[in-house]
């Protein structure tokens, strides 16, 4: 089944999270179709190891367009237990497909709470076209 | 290149925009932040030369006969760098085009691209000044002035080279004095040491005087491209005033 924004959870710095399965407690996330066009180009992008620890709001992996790196915010607190590996080898997949292709980790949450703490698709949208 | 990292991590809201143009006492290459260091041994070259990694993007740059800045913005509701990278590129390097060109080179900015996104970032040149972004500064085929830019929650840092002279280690690669003028004419030229150095284009060397003129001359450009962003209220500061 395709993910379309409206199911996401975002941060304000463009990350996106997504929890297929409640039960699991494991968020997937990446980063939004604003954040790439806003990127333009990517060429590089780094990611953690599974089994690494993420906070909230801390830095989980960093991302390279045409010669400006960012980084890229975790959603949510937890253990990474998958990461997308060949994406950081096909970037323009990001392009094509934020949401669902373009996935970049995984993370099992210590704290779903964190969820709640999040943007809705709406909000976020505003605060994009400001 | 060290303090423009310790700015970036200690930058609050409230700091001023701060520009800092600064040389390297002996020539160093400075790698872009995802570039392999085992990438070097292909250029002869730069095997030996000190090395230091860029929290900015981009390809390497040998700092010899150029000078290094930095603008550090912090991150806050009047942003100038919120958005798109291109605008802040396009105000620094139009500043230094019209700088340039109002001393007689025929300075633009380059509309080619060497970066592969579909392939993968191997695909690009290893020195940052045998690639083509849109908006580096260029000279017929001299790419003479190129940036690069480190985004974080607190704020944005944006590096560049402005490639005076030809290095030894890189002799491939004209800088500003190694090419040429589009006219002979000087009478646009307001100060001597931009003549004195145009005249000497045989030297190997930029005297003291000559850079810190180059210096003075690149401050001045930057704070006017930013201004184009944003209103500042310029005025020289002292490092331990922030950190």
């Amino acid at each position: 089944m395709s993910i379309t924004p409206e199911k996401l959870k975002y941060c304000n710095s463009h990350e996106w999270a997504y929890v297929a399965d409640v039960s699991t407690g494991i968020a997937t996330i990446g980063i939004s179709a604003f954040a790439v066009e806003e990127l333009t180009d990517l060429v590089f992008m780094a990611l953690p190891k599974v089994g690494q620890t993420v906070t909230a709001g801390g830095e989980f992996g960093e991302v390279e367009s045409v010669k400006a790196v960012s980084p890229m915010y975790s959603p949510v607190s937890g253990t990474v237990v998958d990461i997308h590996s060949a994406l950081v080898d096909k970037l323009e997949t990001l392009t094509v497909d934020p949401y669902n292709e373009g996935w970049i980790i995984k993370v099992k949450m210590s704290d779903p709470t964190e969820l709640d703490r999040l943007l809705d698709w709406e909000t976020y949208k505003k605060q994009c076209s400001h | 290149m060290a303090i423009d990292e310790a700015l970036l991590q200690n930058v609050e809201s409230d700091w001023p925009i701060v520009i800092r143009v600064y040389r390297w006492e002996r020539p160093t290459l400075s790698l872009g932040h995802f570039q392999r260091i085992d990438d070097r041994i292909e250029h002869p070259l730069l095997r030996e030369l000190p090395w230091v990694r860029r929290k900015t993007g981009g390809g390497a740059i040998v700092h010899d006969q150029e000078l290094t800045y930095s603008v550090l913005i912090p991150t806050r509701d009047d942003n100038p760098a919120k958005g798109h990278s291109e605008p802040l590129y396009r105000a620094i390097h139009s500043a230094f085009v019209e700088k340039l060109r109002s001393l007689g080179w025929n300075a633009e900015l380059s509309e080619s691209c060497t970066c592969s996104t579909s392939e993968g970032r191997n695909t690009d040149p290893f020195l940052c000044f045998l690639r083509r972004s849109p908006v580096d500064i260029i000279i017929g085929d001299d790419k003479i002035l190129g940036s690069a830019q480190r985004r974080s929650a607190r704020g944005l840092l944006q590096h560049g080279s402005f490639l005076l002279r030809r290095s030894q280690c890189t002799p491939g690669l004209n800088g500003l004095l190694d090419t040429k003028k589009k006219s002979t004419s000087l009478k646009n030229l307001r100060d001597d040491w931009i003549a004195d150095a145009s005249n000497h284009a045989a030297c190997d060397t930029l005297s003291e005087d000559e850079m810190n003129g180059w210096c003075e001359l690149a401050i001045s450009t930057l704070k006017a491209g930013m201004s184009k962003r944003v209103e500042v209220n310029w005025k020289n500061g002292r490092l331990s005033d922030l950190i």
